[in-house]
Order: C-alpha cells, then sequence, then structure tokens
C-alpha cells in the first residue's frame, strides 16, 4: 500500500467569476521513503496539492472530487481535529526561504520545541531542547544557536532550521515546496544535499515541489511534470530526463542552458500564455502553445498513454 | 549586554533631545517682545523681592550669562515663582503633576489593553456581524471631537443622572474629614475620575483597537501562521501565541505617540473637567501671562512626552527581539 494517494483529485477555489479548478484529475502516489517531484510554472497547481494534503487549503479552497490517502485513511472530509493531530507529526511540511516561515519574536528553537510537545507531550521541555540540539546537529547547525531569533540567521541557516523543524516529530512525508527558491546556487545545492542526506538518513518520503526541474532531479526519483492544473506526464528521474514525451517537457528542459556549448543561443521563451482555469477548453490544455498539436488534440482532451511500467504522458502524440 | 547598550543609547539620545528643547524654550522666553524682566518678575512684588529675582535669575546680565544661569537654575531646580500663585513654580508643577499622570496614565493604559484585546477578537471574526458592528463603534469612537464627548458625558452622568460629580479631583469634606481612612479617599479620587476616565478611554481605545485589527489582518497572511497551521496548533493557540504578540507591536508606537499628544487633548480634558493636573495649570498660566509657570511646564511636559516614549522604546526592545540586538 502507497503510504500517499491521490486519484482523481480535483481542487477547486471559488473566485467572482466561477469555480477555477487549480488541480484536475491529478493521481499519483507516494512510497515509503521515496521522493516525487512536482514540476510546472507558476499557477499551474502544485502549490495546492501541498497545500491540500497539510488541510491548509484558502478558506475559498476545496478538494471538488477524488481521493487523497494517507496510509489507506482519506484525508477528504476528514475533521479538523484529526486533521490536526495528522499535521507535523506524520505530515510535515518545509517552506520556501524567503517566506518568514519563522516567528520572528520567537527563539528558533522554542518553535521547535512548541511542535514536539505538542504531538508528543510526555516529552519534558528539557528532552525537547536536547531533541532540538540534536536535530540542529544533523542538519549541521551549530546547536548554540537554538536559542537565536529568526533574524540572527542567515537565509541558509533559517532553512536548515526550517529542515529540522521539519523532522522534530520524525514525520513519514514531508512535503517541501520551494525550499531553495530564493537562496543562492551555493546555499541552494547545500540545502539540496541535506533534503537528500536526511532523506536518507531518517528514511522518510519527499514530497517536492519547484518550478526548477534541475532542482526537482537532484533530490527525486520520480518526477511530475504539472501543466495547467494537471499531470502531463508522469516517470522516473531517467525517463523524463533521457525521453521527455510531452511537448511541454521538452520545453521545459530545453530552457536550459548548458555551459558546455559555447556561444548558445538563449532558449526561446515558449509562445502564448496558461490557459483560463475557470472556461477549460474543449481539446488539450497545452494546444495554444504546442508546436505539434493538430486539428484532434483542439477538440477532444488527450488521454493518458503509458510508454514504460513508470513512465506515462498525457497526449495524442508523444515525440521522444 | 545588547540591551544595556540599547538604553543607554536611548538615554544619551533623550538627554540630548531635551537639552535642545530647554535651550529653544530659553531663547523663546528671553526674545519674545517685550522687556524679559516684566515677565519673569511680577509687578506687584516689593522691589526689594523683584530685586532679588532678578539678580536670581541673572536677568541684568547679559545673555550668555543668563543661559549659564538658566541651566544652572533647571539643574537645581528652580523656576522662579508663580506670578498668580506667589509660590515657587516648582511646587506647584509637583503638586500637579501626579494628577496628570494619575489620569492619563490610567486611561491610556486601559485604552490599549481593552484595544489590543478586542481588536484581536475581531480580527479573528472578520466580516461577520460581531466586527463589523464593533468596528463602527471603534470608528465613531475614533473620531468624536473630545470637548464634546466630555461635555455629553458630564451632561448625561454627572447633571442629568447625576451618579458623578461635575468637577474637581477630590471631595472637600472627605479629605478635611480626619476620620476618612486611605481607602475611602481612593475611592473619592476614583469617583472623580470616572467620567474624564471614560472620555479619555473611549477616544482612545478606538484607534488602538482599528490599529490592532488591520495589524492582526495582515499578521494572520505572515507565513509563519501558516507554519503554526501546519504544526497542529488550534486556532487559540495561533491567535494568541504567534498572531497577536506580533500585532500588537505596532499598537505600542501608536501608544507611545497618543501619550504625547495626550498633553494637548490632556489640556482640553482637565480643564472641561476642571482636573487639577499641569495641563490645565498650562493653559491657566499662558492665559494669565505667568510666565515662571509656563516655561516650567513645557519645559516639564516635554520631559514627560520624552519619558514616555522611553517607557514604550523599552517595552518594545523587550517585546521585540530584532530591536533589542
Amino acid at each position: 500500500m502507497a503510504l500517499l494517494e491521490a486519484e482523481h483529485l480535483s481542487i477547486g477555489y471559488r473566485t467572482r467569476n466561477g469555480l477555477l479548478r487549480a488541480v484536475e484529475d491529478v493521481s499519483f502516489s507516494l512510497e515509503l521513503g521515496g521522493s516525487l517531484g512536482f514540476v510546472g510554472e507558476s499557477g499551474c497547481g502544485k502549490t495546492t496539492i501541498g497545500m491540500a494534503l497539510m488541510g491548509l487549503l484558502p478558506a475559498n479552497g476545496s478538494i471538488v472530487s477524488g481521493a487523497l490517502r494517507f496510509k489507506g485513511q482519506n484525508l477528504v472530509g476528514i475533521s479538523d481535529e484529526r486533521l490536526r493531530k495528522l499535521r507535523w507529526k506524520e505530515i510535515a511540511m518545509i517552506f520556501q526561504a524567503a517566506m518568514n516561515a519563522l516567528n520572528p519574536i520567537q527563539r528558533v528553537g522554542d518553535q521547535i520545541v512548541e511542535a514536539i510537545r505538542l504531538h508528543e507531550p510526555e516529552v519534558s521541555a528539557a528532552q525537547a531542547a536536547e531533541r532540538v540540539r540534536s536535530l540542529f546537529s544533523l542538519v549541521d547547525l551549530d546547536p548554540e544557536r537554538s536559542r537565536d531569533y529568526p533574524h540572527q540567521y542567515s537565509g541558509g541557516m533559517k532553512q536548515r532550521a526550517i529542515i529540522a523543524m521539519a523532522l522534530a516529530c520524525r514525520p513519514d512525508v514531508i512535503i517541501a515546496d520551494e525550499p531553495t527558491t530564493a537562496l543562492d546556487v551555493i546555499v541552494q545545492a547545500q540545502i539540496l544535499a541535506e533534503i537528500r542526506r536526511v532523506q536518507k538518513e531518517m528514511d522518510v518520503a519527499v514530497l517536492f515541489i519547484s518550478h526548477d526541474i534541475a532542482v526537482v532531479a537532484e533530490v527525486c526519483r520520480h518526477i511530475a511534470v504539472m501543466y495547467a492544473g494537471q499531470i502531463v506526464e508522469q516517470g522516473t528521474r531517467e525517463e523524463v530526463f533521457e525521453t521527455p514525451a510531452h511537448p511541454y517537457t521538452q520545453a521545459l528542459l530545453d530552457a536550459y542552458l548548458t555551459i558546455e556549448e559555447e556561444d548558445a543561443a538563449l532558449p526561446q521563451a515558449m509562445k502564448g500564455e496558461t490557459p483560463n482555469l475557470i472556461v477549460p477548453q474543449k481539446g488539450c490544455r497545452f494546444y495554444d502553445r504546442c508546436p505539434h498539436a493538430d486539428a484532434q488534440c483542439r477538440q477532444e482532451p488527450p488521454t493518458w498513454i503509458s510508454l514504460s511500467p513508470t513512465h506515462k504522458v498525457l497526449c495524442y502524440g508523444p515525440r521522444s | 549586554m545588547e540591551i544595556r547598550r540599547y538604553i543607554l543609547g536611548r538615554l544619551f539620545q533623550i538627554t540630548l533631545i531635551f537639552f535642545v528643547i530647554l535651550t529653544v524654550l530659553f531663547l523663546l522666553f528671553r526674545l519674545a517682545p517685550g522687556d524679559p524682566v516684566s515677565r519673569m518678575v511680577d509687578p506687584n512684588m516689593t522691589p526689594e523681592d523683584a530685586q532679588r529675582l532678578i539678580e536670581q535669575l541673572g536677568l541684568d546680565l547679559p545673555m550668555w550669562q543668563q543661559y549659564l544661569i538658566y541651566l544652572k537654575n533647571f539643574l537645581k531646580g528652580r523656576f522662579g515663582i508663580s506670578f498668580h500663585y506667589g509660590q515657587p513654580v516648582s511646587e506647584i508643577i509637583l503638586n500637579r503633576l501626579p494628577n496628570t499622570i494619575l489620569l492619563f496614565t490610567s486611561s491610556i493604559v486601559l485604552a490599549a489593553f481593552v484595544g489590543v484585546f478586542l481588536g484581536k477578537i475581531v480580527s479573528w471574526k472578520k466580516g461577520e456581524r460581531i466586527d463589523t458592528w464593533v468596528t463602527i463603534g471603534a470608528l465613531v469612537c475614533h473620531t468624536l471631537f473630545l470637548p464634546w464627548l466630555a461635555l455629553i458625558i458630564i451632561w448625561v452622568f454627572a447633571y442629568w443622572i447625576g451618579w458623578f460629580p461635575l468637577t474637581g479631583m477630590i471631595s472637600a469634606e472627605i479629605w478635611t474629614d480626619p476620620s476618612a481612612g486611605l481607602l475611602r479617599k481612593g475611592l473619592d479620587i476614583a469617583h472623580h475620575m470616572a467620567l474624564p476616565l471614560t472620555t479619555l478611554f473611549l477616544i482612545h481605545f478606538g484607534s488602538y483597537l482599528l490599529v490592532m485589527r488591520s495589524s492582526m489582518l495582515d499578521t494572520l497572511r505572515e507565513d509563519y501562521i501558516l507554519t503554526a497551521r501546519a504544526k497542529g496548533l488550534d486556532e487559540a493557540t495561533i491567535r494568541n501565541r504567534h498572531a497577536a504578540p506580533n500585532a500588537a507591536l505596532p499598537v505600542i508606537t501608536s501608544v507611545g505617540l497618543s501619550l504625547a499628544f495626550s498633553i494637548n487633548g490632556g489640556a482640553l480634558t482637565e480643564t472641561v473637567f476642571t482636573w487639577p493636573g499641569l495641563g490645565r495649570e498650562l493653559v491657566f498660566a499662558v492665559s494669565n501671562n505667568d510666565y515662571p509657570l509656563a516655561q516650567a511646564s513645557f519645559l516639564l511636559i516635554a520631559a514627560v512626552v520624552l519619558t514616555a516614549n522611553l517607557v514604550v522604546d523599552l517595552i518594545y526592545a523587550y517585546l521585540d527581539p530584532r530591536i533589542r540586538y
């Protein structure tokens, strides 16, 4: 049984102009200790999936249909009380570094202690503080710094502290939503290495969300490419990288400059824009921007094609 | 250690500002048209007394010497003799100051606590009926004209219903009664203070509530609130431990500002309620050309405002680690 499983999940936001279908008919699964990365541009629905898993969708957002199962238990329609018990204890989250994910007027260590003692009331304050110190060592932070306030940390240190916080209750899953986006490249590489290392050491499953396909490939064995609320291609890291089947995945990969090619032309910006998610178009959502689109793509939405037991694509004529 | 350096730094700044105010006041009172002797010495004094005062204040000396004497007198607490009362100004002021501090500190502190508490509650119920009505009420209180409100309150509660005394701070018959204990005297002051306190409270709490409410709504959009939710904390803990302490910080600034401005408003309130405080004394001194008293009152008001600001800064530093380090 998969640890985390989504089946035909659709999530919508009520807006003044109607229901915005941010996530449409998405299915995926994450094994114990596995890693799955969601890639796609802003507004493709990847963060919405993460928030839905935590039960933290904004007030106007809700799961419209489908199921979201954690250890076989459906998270759709679960009571707030039970959801609060699951949060952090079972599913923790790493937020963007640039975000003020830490409370500015509380000591960093105290904020982690708060999470520990909330879910494990039997742990004494001293024991919790001791655990914070060992978590700090685990993520390469000086344990003495746990008495500091967030503003005394650099961006990379804050991100390490947030990783330490996510690990505090030994969760089974960590959702990492753009955890390295605001960091400079060197710190970004360190943080990614850190996430990979703790994932291996603590055997925790990671659901990684990023707009940067290279970053996702660093951490995740499986990749799901999202476009306009749908997963359009899913497979192992190698399959998606080496034999991208969906034109959108190909465009994403083409957008990377390779260092080896001198005088390489800058990648061309993709023409067109993402479709309106309130009034979806009839055919393929990528139709307007796809270089291979034909009449069939316009009329009917594509269906899944399996390319291997792990690799599938939502496209009429996958090209490799 | 950082906090000690911060406090010392602030004390130094405040001393500097006070010195500037001291100098400006000196120049203001010397450079104003007319003869400084006639302003600082009561025309009704005997020639000998007048001569002694002129020498004490150095009014017959060149300006720079006068300034030095002025500073020396200030350090010794000598501000001259009030024309009207014929008493040393320092005595009059020390007599009035506690009354002002009692009324304003208690009303503003009360208003701040109620404003912060209600602001926190209604921000959590944004858009619901209680939020709408409390916010409208706070807005009305905030925009009311203070003397008008004071007169209405006096008319209703002191004159019409008659629950509270019309004027003053104490009842003569209680304070002259030797058998009256401290409790009875205290209750008497509270009885007199109720109406001015209510007036000041109503004027101030609205603005604190509005500041707290909007600050809370901003704070609730912060990412650490999302973190707190993700941790699995319940709503009350998120509100009280994570949102409110951050949201209350701007209110403290607002309290500092209104303590400073309350001295102006204080003159009005004290006059309407005939509260024997410093603001009323200042109005009296200015309208009766009692220059020594006016000068000292100005100085003291500056001192009070600066001290209030210092206290607010210290509270802020205590609550917000970003200031202290």
